[in-house]
């Protein structure tokens, strides 16, 4: 397998990453998007980078990558070396040899229809004979358990799988580093949970440089050799190894606006924010949610499919939304989660079953009342009606949203102005910010300033009497919420309590749900990770 | 896309599979000029019992779902014929004997002639384009073009990437349209529905740019037109079925055309 170039490379005495004085500025742009880094990172390390949205990190994944200069207009300064290549004046496709990149997005980095073509694809590109082709594609497969996939539809991949498959796409290749920009940030919780484990275990085996940028810090900390922390301007914080890295980056991480790991912020770390679990459910106002502002009752609907006829995507679904009540829909992708909301909006008629809304009493936005008024099937409003009952605000690539009972557009503007707007355009894909910029949705690729932001303003909403329905994947908001709605396969399989539900997820593996909630159970399952004590497979 | 077989589902491996892509697109094109050529129906007639025998013996693709996929394309062909024979200019010819005769509409046969040769074509130019494009998946098509006919790298796989993404485009109308009807905006008037339209399909064509130059940048990451000559890894071979495929459409064309009609 990598075993004749593996001990070659692990010999050698040059530095896998050497930045001297680094920096770009994107072409248009007055702001650097990444200034003065200097730092040296030993072959078969894993460096994680953390720094706030917009901050400059994928900027550094596509210098490391050769993309920056070579294939983005901008100006460069300082020194970048990979290996013993100068990035600047290296040609991209000697370094594309050695620099495997993974994005974020897994359906805008894979190319062919099938999993096997898909892996060749990137070899095919460097002119690998047919025979060693055929002998590297199912060996890098297995590597990221994806052994026997090699005829299936990229199309029919889940998340996480489709993840793994560009994390096979470059070990094809054999490259001697491996540059991951927010690989998980798409993904559901299993689906992060399953690209992390496989992750940890190739920065176990050392054969590849691995340069991770993630968010999501409980997971991928413990595998971190080395930490980057880059500010909001771009410039570096601090390098240095991740143990020791400890308190004194935590300070630095909540100026820069990016998440802490609660393994960092320890007790006598005042926690604030989305950060603690227990601070958040200590603070939930205590109040009687009255009017219902939002009834379904028993909804079902039936897609047309080719395999069997039908899908059921809502199997008998029943939910109801108080007046200032916010509820997670938490579940897998594909449980139902947007269709569901689709329904509720009046978006999609169901099957069976009906839905009901009415306006905030006193707030009716159409003048019809308000107050005592019937509760009224959304697909047979008009479109002026809807407005004043329920508002839907999209996450662009994944369909997550929040829905909820007020004037969307002043919302939305207002969510624009206060996380952010007025700031410099960011750079080129740093979805984090464009999620801000365009109303995304809650709080999908948001660094933790980020996320309070828009918390912050979801509290004030729903202090006016709002109702807010949370379609999310991270496991930090739920204690912001009054009640969790956990969906699986159509059916809602819990309703209850936050806490019940971060104590026992109804789901199976139930680790991924709650790994990154600030409690106990986070640094536990990365301490498990880390040590490498097992790895269920 | 609708004539994708990832659409269709699995593919039986028959005798088409297993011809080249390029050869299919050969046959194919003879049996287009054939049918083009010609004015009368009773060539497409011929030919779209030719191509119904080769989908349903040698093609391999799962002939139940093709009505399904091809429900839209069915119905232009009818509305095609219905209108081509209503509005044909002989049916003003009072020398002509009527057909049929409703009211102030009269058909003559010349203009049943016209109009069924009319959608017939279409018929068969949607039939040929099934047993081109079926029985393999696109990448073979890619994979051929570029191995037989040398076709750029980065036409043929560049086209097969935005390909693979176009699906997403008609998720991102859905939601736009969603979203802008939740805020009340576009219902109304005629006017205002084409204003509404133009704008979501402004936006729609914004978030396809950005995914395009996503997916660029990552065949671009994986070294893709940098350069070095470009390996494969599926060589497709010219057997004695692509010479037989192309042999036996040719005959079938012309017969299709010289037969006494």
């Amino acid at each position: 397998m990598t075993e004749s170039a593996g001990p070659e490379r692990l010999a050698s005495p040059a530095p896998a990453i050497e930045a001297d004085g680094l920096g770009w500025t994107y072409a248009g742009r007055s702001r650097p998007a990444l200034a003065g880094l200097t730092f040296r990172l030993e072959p078969g390390r894993t460096l994680l980078v953390l720094g706030p949205s917009g901050s400059g990190k994928s900027t550094l994944a596509r210098a490391l990558a050769g993309l920056v200069p070579h294939t983005l207009p901008g100006t460069w300064q300082g020194r970048l070396r990979v290996g013993d290549m100068d990035v600047e004046t290296t040609p991209a496709r000697f370094l594309g040899e050695r620099v495997g990149l993974v994005f974020q997005d897994p359906d805008c980095q894979l190319v062919m229809a099938r999993v096997d073509d898909e892996v060749a694809f990137g070899l095919e590109n460097r002119g690998w004979p047919r025979a060693q082709m055929e002998a590297r594609v199912p060996e890098a497969l297995a590597q990221v358990g994806l052994g026997g996939f090699d005829l299936r539809a990229t199309a029919t991949l889940s998340g996480g799988e489709k993840q793994r498959l560009a994390i096979a796409d470059v070990l094809a290749a054999r490259p001697s580093l491996i540059v991951l920009d927010e690989p998980t940030a798409n993904l559901d919780p299993p689906g992060m949970f399953d690209t992390l484990e496989q992750l940890a275990v190739l920065a176990r085996r050392r054969e590849h440089t691995i340069v991770l940028i993630e968010h999501r810090l409980e997971a991928a900390l413990p595998m971190a050799d080395d930490v980057l922390l880059i500010d909001d301007e771009g410039r570096q914080l601090t390098f240095a190894p991740a143990d020791s890295v400890g308190r004194r980056a935590v300070s630095l991480l909540r100026r820069s606006g990016a998440w802490v790991p609660s393994a960092w912020s320890g007790a006598d770390v005042p926690s604030a924010g989305v950060e603690s679990a227990a601070a958040a459910i200590a603070s939930r106002p205590d109040r009687r949610p009255e009017q219902v502002l939002l009834q379904a009752v028993n909804l079902t609907l039936d897609y047309p499919s080719d395999e069997s006829g039908t899908h059921r995507a809502l199997d008998g679904v029943s939910l109801e939304a108080r007046s200032g009540e916010r509820i997670a829909v938490v579940g897998p992708n594909g449980a139902g989660k947007s269709t569901l909301l689709f329904v509720l909006c009046g978006l999609r008629r169901p099957t069976r079953g009906r839905v009901g809304l009415r306006s905030i009493a006193g707030t009716g936005g159409t003048g019809d009342g308000g107050t005592g008024e019937e509760l009224r099937d959304p697909s047979r409003l008009r479109a002026g009606e809807i407005a004043s009952r329920i508002g839907l605000v999209f996450q662009d690539p994944e369909l997550g949203f929040v829905a909820r009972t007020a004037r969307d557009e002043v919302a939305a503007t207002e969510l624009a102005a206060r996380t952010g707007r007025g700031r410099p355009l960011p750079p080129p894909d740093s979805d984090g910010v464009l999620a801000r910029f365009g109303l995304g949705e809650p709080t999908f690729g948001l660094d933790r300033r980020g996320t309070e932001a828009v918390m912050t303003l979801l509290d004030e909403l729903r202090a006016t009497g709002q109702a807010q329905l949370l379609a999310t994947h991270d496991p930090r908001l739920l204690p912001h919420c009054d009640r969790v709605v956990a969906m699986d396969r159509g059916r809602v399989v819990f309703d209850g309590s936050p806490e019940r539900f971060l104590a026992e997820p109804p789901y199976s593996p139930a680790e991924p749900w709650r790994s990154g909630t600030g409690s106990t159970a986070g640094p536990a399952a990365a301490a498990g990770a880390a040590a490498g004590a097992e790895v269920p497979r | 896309m609708s004539l994708v077989p990832a659409s269709l589902g699995p593919i039986r491996p028959a005798f088409l599979t297993r011809v080249t892509p390029a050869a299919r697109l050969i046959a194919g094109l003879t049996w287009l000029v054939a049918a083009i050529v010609t004015l009368d129906p009773i060539v497409p007639v011929r030919l779209t019992l030719a191509a119904v025998a080769a989908l349903v013996l040698w093609s391999g693709l799962p002939l139940r779902r093709i009505p399904r996929r091809m429900a839209p394309l069915g119905f232009a062909i009818l509305s095609l014929t219905f209108f081509s024979i209503v509005l044909a200019a002989s049916n003003a010819d009072r020398s002509l004997a009527a057909v049929l005769e409703i009211g102030p509409v009269r058909i003559t046969a010349p203009a049943v002639s016209a109009g069924l040769a009319i959608g017939l074509r279409v018929v068969v130019i949607g039939l040929t384009t099934l047993l081109v494009f079926g029985p393999s998946d696109p990448t073979r098509m890619a994979d051929s073009l570029v191995q037989q006919w040398h076709v750029p790298d980065r036409f043929a796989y560049g086209t097969l990437g935005a390909m693979r993404v176009a699906p997403f485009m008609a998720d991102d109308w859905a939601v736009i349209g969603a979203a802008r009807h939740l805020r009340g905006i576009g219902a109304g008037s005629p006017a205002s529905r084409i204003r509404d339209a133009a704008d979501r399909l402004v936006v729609m064509l914004v978030a396809a740019i950005r995914g395009a130059e996503r997916l660029a940048l990552a065949m671009d990451a994986r070294g893709f037109d940098s350069g070095v000559r470009r390996s494969h890894f599926r060589e497709l071979r010219v057997t004695w079925r692509d010479w037989l495929t192309v042999g036996v459409a040719v005959g079938v064309a012309v017969a299709a055309v010289a037969l006494p009609r």
